[in-house]
């Protein structure tokens, strides 16, 4: 059994968070290919019927608004590790 | 430290309430100030438009028409019947929200829907409004029976389901309104002056509108789902 000083644990625990803070953030793959994949879909249907414009944006906003928030979590909790857990 | 060179900069100013005075020993947040503050607002603003209702409306009377209108389109929209019943729930939620998230671009005031305390409080609302609702409507058993749809295995699964509702709903409010705040801070901190003004416009004004919109939106679908 291997003791380690309370500085070194405390510089450890700060290494892991920040790690994990960097991990955490791979979450934003998701959101962007769904919001590009919403976005594209909404052009092709602008171009199909351009006169559903204002409709088709609200819903594309209101679509990617709730997909992101997947990536939001993510952020959050990054920014829990970095802010909070290094403090 | 040297080597947290981001924790230097006052990322304490952005996260969580900051209580700003005592009253008999309870700490009042900056939170509850500016709700309370939005509130009063409000009230008087309501106060203002409705002492002189005209049958032709003027230019404000208009507007504020127009908006309550959309909200009640809305409602009733995904919900059929429910427009006028639920317009003061739903209506307190889109004003209050709304502004909450659009008043961070005043200088020195914080955003209250960026403290996980107003959203939860806001979540956990419409969660127990859902609920409540729905044993009104359907009655209490019938509500019971309705978690364990279709097969009783279900019911577990189900209600983790609707425990996870208020969660999910209120930190996606915090976590765009918060995530801006934050990312205003830093790139004030970093390019200061020329960066944070239309970093502000984005997520002050747009997100902050949209997630208004979206908030208000979910809350009428738990509705509609927890009372079909």
């Amino acid at each position: 059994m291997v003791e380690f000083s309370p500085e070194l644990l405390e510089t450890i625990i700060r290494a892991a968070a920040l790690i994990g803070a960097g991990l955490a953030l791979i979450a934003g793959i998701g959101p962007g290919i769904g919001q590009g994949f919403a976005a594209g879909k909404a052009v092709e249907s602008v171009a199909r019927q351009p006169e559903a414009r204002g409709l088709i944006t609200t819903t594309m906003l209101v679509g990617q608004a709730v997909s992101e928030s997947t990536g939001i979590y993510a952020f959050v909790f990054a920014l829990i590790l970095l802010f909070f857990i290094i403090l | 430290m040297h080597y947290f060179y981001l924790a230097q900069f006052d990322i304490e100013a952005q996260a969580g309430p900051k209580a700003l005075f005592e009253i008999f020993g309870i700490p009042v947040n900056d939170t509850t100030v500016i709700g309370y503050a939005i509130t009063i607002g409000l009230i008087i603003f309501a106060r203002i438009v409705t002492s002189n209702l005209q049958v032709i409306p003027g230019r404000l009377q208009s507007a504020v028409e127009i908006l309550l209108e959309a909200i009640v389109n809305t409602t009733e929209g995904m919900m059929s019947g429910g427009g006028r019943k639920l317009l003061p729930f739903i209506g307190t939620i889109a004003l209050f929200i709304g502004i909450s998230n659009i008043i961070g671009i005043l200088p020195l005031v914080k955003n209250p829907t960026a403290d996980l305390n107003m959203t939860l409080a806001f979540g956990l609302s419409v969660f127990v409004f859902s609920n409540a609702y729905a044993i009104k409507v359907k009655g209490f058993w019938p509500y019971l029976k309705g978690f364990a749809e279709p097969m009783i295995f279900i019911l577990p699964i189900n209600i983790l389901g609707e425990l996870a509702k208020p969660i999910s709903h209120s930190f996606r409010l915090f976590g765009n309104v918060f995530g801006g705040s934050v990312l205003i801070a830093l790139a004030a901190y970093f390019v200061p002056g020329i960066l944070p003004v239309p970093l502000m416009a984005w997520f002050d004004i747009f997100i902050g509108l949209v997630q208004a919109l979206i908030f208000t939106m979910l809350a009428i679908a738990y509705i509609s789902i927890a009372s079909e």
